[in-house]
C-alpha cells in the first residue's frame, strides 16, 4: 500500500471556473452582486425597488436561481430588465458552472451591474463562490435576530447586510441591539442596511440604491483605469 | 446539503490522482476540513459513504482532521482561537479581520493499491 501527499483544494474545480468568470466580468467592467438569504426574505421583492429605482441609470441583468421554478424571472422580466433563469433541479445552492452557462445566454456589453439571486438558504450558498465582486445576505424581521449566530458563514463573509421587513419589527421579538452586536462580533466590517419594501412608503431602499450606485460607478472608474 | 457537491469533488481528485500514480484501489483519504470552512463533518461522511459506491473509492475509509480557527489581532498582536466565529480580539476588543487557520477544506493524502 503506498501513501500520497496530495494536499489539493476541494473546491478547485469551481474556483477555477469562478475566476474564468470574474475575468470576462471584470474585462466587460461589471459590478457582480451575489445576494443571498433564507427563502422568504425579500430578495426578489428588494430586487423589484432597486431595479425600479435604478434601471434609468444602470443596466442591469439578474441571474435567478431557483430550484424548479421561474416564478421569480417572471417578477424581473416585468421590470424590464434582462434575466437568466438557473434552475438546479433540487441542488441547494448556484456553483461557478452554473453561472458561466447563464453568462452566454447575456449580452453582457450592455450590463453594469449583474445582480445574481441565489436559491433560497441560508447554509450551503456561503460556500460556493460565483465570479462576484460583493456578496450581499438578506435577513428580514420577521425570521429572527438569533440567524447570523446560528448561519455564521453566510453572514461572516458578506460585504453588506440588509435587514428587511423593518414594517414588521413590532410584530416581532426581533431584537436589534443583539443583531448588531453579533454582527460586530462576525464581521463588523459589513454595511447594514434596513429596509422594508413591500409596503407603501418604501423604508431604506434609497439609501441602499445610492450605495448600490456608488459601488457600481467605483468599480467602473476602477476599471477604466486599469485599461 | 451542499456535502454532496463536496464529496463528488473529491471524488474526482482522488480518482485522478489515483490514475496518475498507478493505484487500482484507494483504502483510505485524509481531509482536512477547518472549523469555519462550512462544513459538517457528520454530513461529509454520509455523502461520502454514499457517493463512493460503484467508484475507485468503494471500500476506502474517509479520515478527518479538524482544524480550530485561530485569529491573530493586528492590534495589539494577540493569537487567539475564534470560538463559533466571534472574531473580537478577547483582550482589546477590536475586530480581527487576520485569520491564520480555520478556513482549510482540502484533501491531505490518500492511501491505496
Amino acid at each position: 500500500m503506498s501513501e500520497i501527499k496530495v494536499v489539493a483544494n476541494i473546491l478547485h474545480t469551481n474556483e477555477e471556473i469562478t475566476s474564468q468568470n470574474k475575468r470576462l466580468l471584470n474585462e466587460k467592467g461589471i459590478y457582480v452582486i451575489n445576494m443571498m438569504s433564507s427563502p422568504g426574505s425579500g430578495k426578489t421583492s428588494l430586487l423589484e425597488k432597486i431595479i425600479s429605482k435604478l434601471k434609468d441609470r444602470i443596466r442591469i441583468a439578474v441571474i435567478e436561481g431557483d430550484l424548479y421554478t421561474t416564478k421569480d424571472a417572471e417578477r424581473i422580466e416585468a421590470q424590464g430588465v434582462p434575466v437568466v433563469q438557473i434552475n438546479t433541479g433540487g441542488a441547494c445552492h448556484l456553483d461557478g458552472k452554473m453561472i458561466k452557462g447563464a453568462l452566454d445566454s447575456l449580452n453582457l456589453d450592455n450590463v453594469d451591474l449583474l445582480v445574481i439571486e441565489n436559491v433560497g438558504n441560508l447554509v450551503c450558498p456561503a460556500a460556493f463562490e460565483l465570479g462576484e465582486d460583493i456578496k450581499i445576505t438578506v435577513l428580514s424581521t420577521t425570521e429572527g435576530n438569533d440567524k447570523p449566530l446560528k448561519y455564521p458563514r453566510m453572514f461572516e463573509n458578506s460585504g453588506a447586510i440588509i435587514l428587511n421587513k423593518m414594517d414588521l419589527l413590532e410584530l416581532t421579538n426581533f431584537d436589534k441591539a443583539e443583531f448588531y452586536k453579533d454582527i460586530n462580533s462576525l464581521n463588523a466590517l459589513a454595511t447594514i442596511f434596513e429596509t422594508s419594501c413591500v409596503k407603501d412608503p418604501d423604508q431604506g431602499i434609497d439609501e441602499l440604491c445610492s450605495w448600490l450606485s456608488q459601488q457600481v460607478n467605483i468599480n467602473s472608474q476602477f476599471n477604466k483605469a486599469c485599461i | 446539503m451542499h456535502e454532496v457537491s463536496i464529496i463528488q469533488s473529491v471524488i474526482e481528485i482522488v480518482t485522478k490522482q489515483a490514475l496518475d500514480n498507478n493505484l487500482t484501489k484507494i483504502n483510505n483519504v485524509s481531509l482536512r476540513i477547518g472549523e469555519l470552512s462550512g462544513v459538517m463533518p457528520e454530513s461529509l461522511e454520509f455523502a461520502f459513504e454514499s457517493c463512493i459506491k460503484g467508484t475507485m473509492l468503494e471500500e476506502s475509509t474517509l479520515n478527518m482532521e479538524i482544524i480550530s480557527a485561530l485569529g491573530e489581532c493586528k492590534e495589539c498582536n494577540l493569537e487567539f482561537p475564534i470560538e463559533h466565529f466571534n472574531k473580537l480580539c478577547p483582550s482589546c476588543n477590536k475586530f480581527c479581520t487576520n485569520i491564520s487557520r480555520g478556513y482549510e477544506l482540502y484533501i491531505n493524502t490518500i492511501e491505496g493499491d
